[in-house]
């Protein structure tokens, strides 16, 4: 059977440049003088400017991981760590400088605030340059602010919380992100409280040769529940730039929380996120993840059950293409009875493009009656790309039940042949069978998302039969 | 520290997979291991102790790799001669007088070819170090069935590296029965280079007391239509602990090759722990590629029924572990060694 042509990428408006017209640009490198300009920079109070310069000495002593993707091309003294953008964090898009509120319009942030958000946070480079939420919310005493505004105003809640669920020893790049954080959301729901219209965050970076590292800290206290978004894009510049942001979820006894992001950087970022949520008694946490951006991503958000009859899902979807490295998954750790995890991710390589899922489910002897069930299907489209598929199961009770199975393949040239013998042409067919692998997770999607999933999916696919 | 069974593929190290460290001292002062039983039915093998220099793509490690290349007891050539399928039998029995071995066996079995052959290494009262590397050349048409079984007991060190060589329409078949030593360690690596040749493993393993399993079966397809299958099925009581690191590797050119693995543990203790990494790597486009694993105890209501049958807890546990690895046991031909594992089983669970 011929073969589908598969065309580059058209990344059409994640591509948009603007000018590199900050406010201020810290020096590149990363040196005890840079992290006391940035906190100087950043008006930190003495705790958080000590806390920046304990994980600076973190970082220098932690080596760079032995495993995954090779990033000996990164280089700390190329990247600037922080960039200021021209203008104040507004509450109206119209005091947003023009040139960045055009760059949102255009990726339809304000647009979805009308029709289905109620709240929508805004980061351009290091800081948050727009922050609103529904006025109804504000009355239940939700907040949703920039980190910087929370370090001030709640600095109790911030010191309890922040870094105590990623600790800045975890790896090398959380010690970075502790040395240099700027910007992030801060969201706090008030106990028995229901947010039932999602929040959002949109992450944009548009200096060359910068780093992001916002700083993403949400609590949803006892029985509350809450829907988060999050988005990230960024132009591409010949030489590499770094995101190495941090989640941090605290998902407190009887609360649900869904966390669903799209990934979308440009193809010259190395993409070295961390996220982790902590789950409590009855809580459940819910991750769906698209991730299609970066030239190398490493991104494994990880849920630890710590109460009991703690749940977590995890439903994900990685597209590589030509040039990109993209290591993902997942991590679970059962630390109470009668918790329960469902992994579900799939990953499609395309154009010498590579995928790897690597997970961990960890079920330790506080976890008796515990159960977890993953599943994992990878699809590759030519012969030039590379899928694999690096799973630990860590098994430390009996009373568990634990299964893992994988999949592995081509698009089947039986369902190809049917699907043509129908009168489709053999690019709509290919499109249509990738659409459906795709579909378990693309449902889970906020629906702009879904649609931007299947734009995407499309396009990676349009090309002429060879 | 021995530090040994690399992946072939490294995960982040506090998954604690990627290698395993054992205290344990490897002995210099080598004796002559004589108790050694050569059964061959089979006047069409060829047995000398020319074996070719070695040279593994993976193996447990430097250190006991190079003691086999330096100090090997026994160094056994097989050549395969015979299209009927006969029986070849090596019996490591060790004693007061021989209790270290370290074995180079190579095999090579030219085309066309059949046989079965079991290495079994036993050693009941006497506390035993065992480092053997297995190396099997399957040439082109050839049919090779393979039994392992390791009844060392359960104070012994037992390390064993096997490498294959599997060509053009070969087909070689491999069962693993690895019940003993307080550390068992097994590096098993198969190459599976030829058209249409085809690779079966069938392990299992039983561990009580602190013993320790690692099992590092690393499979590279790169004939097309070559097929490769891993099945593992595991039991550990008490304080028992296993790795489980099973590879299969697609490499670029392997077309409508195939790959399936599954591996299997039953909980019998909530002290006992198990840890599995089921890799697939794939390079290649046209292929299919599976893997499953799953931990956790026994059935209840399996348990519940057999024990309405007038059956006590412990006698329907042992059945329950005898049925899972029944279907591995049944390739097994030689009736008495069957029985033996029949026995070991019934002793180890009780």
């Amino acid at each position: 059977m011929a073969k589908t042509q598969v065309e580059e990428i058209n990344r059409n408006i994640y591509d948009i440049r603007n000018k590199d017209n900050y406010d201020y640009k810290i020096k590149k490198g990363l040196t005890k003088e840079i992290i006391e300009e940035i906190s100087k920079q950043k008006n930190d109070p003495d705790w958080m400017r000590d806390f920046r310069l304990k994980a600076l000495e973190v970082y220098n002593s932690l080596e760079l991981p032995t495993w995954g993707p090779d990033l000996s091309e990164l280089d700390m003294n190329e990247i600037a760590t922080y960039v200021r953008p021209k203008g104040k964090m507004a509450s109206s898009w119209d005091d947003v400088p023009e040139d960045i509120k055009g760059t949102f319009d255009k990726l339809g942030i304000p647009e979805a605030e009308k029709e289905s958000l109620a709240g929508v946070g805004a980061q351009y480079d290091s800081e948050v340059v727009y922050h609103s939420m529904k006025e109804d919310l504000i009355k239940q005493g939700v907040i949703y602010t920039d980190m910087e505004t929370a370090v001030r105003e709640y600095p109790e809640m911030v010191k309890e919380h922040f870094m105590k669920c990623v600790p800045v020893n975890d790896h090398k790049f959380v010690a970075l992100h502790g040395a240099v954080w700027s910007g992030g959301s801060f969201v706090y729901v008030p106990k028995g409280v229901k947010v039932d219209i999602p929040l959002q965050s949109y992450f944009r970076l548009n200096s060359p040769e910068s780093g992001q590292f916002e700083h993403t800290l949400i609590i949803v206290d006892e029985g509350a529940s809450l829907h988060f978004i999050e988005g990230c894009s960024a132009p591409k510049y010949n030489k590499v730039n770094l995101h190495a942001g941090c989640v941090e979820l605290f998902v407190k006894d009887g609360a649900y929380l869904r966390y669903s992001t799209i990934e979308n950087w440009s193809k010259n970022m190395l993409n070295l996120n961390t996220k982790k949520a902590l789950v409590g008694k009855n809580a459940q946490v819910d991750w769906v993840s698209g991730s299609f951006g970066s030239k190398i991503s490493m991104l494994y958000p990880m849920s630890i059950l710590n109460g009991e009859n703690a749940k977590t899902e995890f439903t994900g979807i990685s597209f590589a293409g030509k040039g990109q490295n993209l290591d993902n998954g997942f991590k679970v750790v059962h630390n109470a009875p009668n918790t329960s995890s469902v992994v579900n991710a799939k990953s499609i390589s395309k154009n010498g493009g590579k995928c790897t899922y690597r997970s961990l489910v960890r079920i330790t002897k506080n976890a008796p009656k515990s159960k977890s069930s993953v599943s994992c299907e990878s699809l590759m489209l030519d012969d030039i790309s590379v899928s694999d598929t690096i799973p630990t199961n860590d098994i430390e009770t009996d009373e568990v039940e634990f299964s893992h199975e994988a999949k592995i393949g081509k698009i089947s040239d039986k369902t190809i042949f049917y699907l043509m013998s129908r009168g489709m042409s053999e690019e709509d067919a290919k499109a249509m069978i990738v659409r459906g692998f795709a579909y378990p997770i693309s449902k889970e999607l906020p629906v702009e998302y879904a649609v931007e999933m299947n734009n995407l999916i499309n396009l990676e696919l349009e090309g002429a039969i060879g | 520290m021995l530090k040994l069974n690399e992946t072939p593929v490294r995960t982040a190290k506090n998954f604690r997979i990627n290698n395993i460290e054992i205290n344990e001292k490897i002995p210099t002062k080598i004796k002559e291991f004589k108790s050694l039983e050569t059964i061959c039915e089979d006047t069409k093998v060829r047995l000398t102790d020319n074996t070719s220099p070695i040279d593994l793509s993976y193996g447990l490690g430097n250190d006991l790799i190079e003691q086999v290349k330096e100090n090997a007891n026994v160094r056994i050539k097989a050549e395969i001669n015979s299209k009927t399928n006969r029986e070849l039998q090596f019996n490591f029995n060790f004693d007061n007088s021989n209790n270290n071995l370290i074995e180079d066996i190579e095999i090579d079995a030219n085309e066309d070819t059949k046989e079965t052959v079991i290495i079994k290494y036993v050693s009941r009262e006497v506390d035993s170090y065992h480092n053997g590397i297995i190396r099997v050349n399957a040439k082109k048409n050839s049919n090779l069935t393979i039994v392992v079984v390791n009844l060392l007991n359960d104070n012994s060190n037992n390390f064993l590296s096997i490498q294959n060589n599997i060509e053009e329409e070969a087909k070689v078949n491999y069962c693993i029965v690895d019940f003993g030593g307080k550390n068992s360690i097994t590096n098993y690596y198969s190459n599976i280079i030829g058209k249409n040749a085809d690779n079966q493993l069938n392990t299992i393993y039983l561990g009580n007391k602190n013993q320790v399993f690692d099992l590092n079966y690393i499979a590279e397809l790169r004939g097309e239509k070559s097929n490769v299958s891993i099945e593992v099925q595991g039991a550990l009581k008490d304080n028992a602990k296993k790795n489980f690191k099973g590879t299969i590797d697609f490499k670029r050119g392997c077309k409508k090759a195939t790959g399936n693995e599954n591996e299997n543990c039953m909980l019998l203790s909530d002290t006992a722990k198990s840890i599995a990494l089921p890799m697939l790597l794939c390079s290649e486009e046209d292929v299919e590629g599976n893997h499953s694993s799953s931990a956790g105890k026994a059935d209840g209501k399996e348990l519940f029924y057999i024990m309405s049958r007038g059956f006590d807890y412990k006698a329907a546990m042992k059945l329950l572990v005898r049925a899972r690895f029944n279907k591995i046991l049944e390739s097994i031909k030689n009736q008495a060694l069957k029985n033996e594992i029949l026995y070991e089983i019934d002793k180890r669970l009780d």
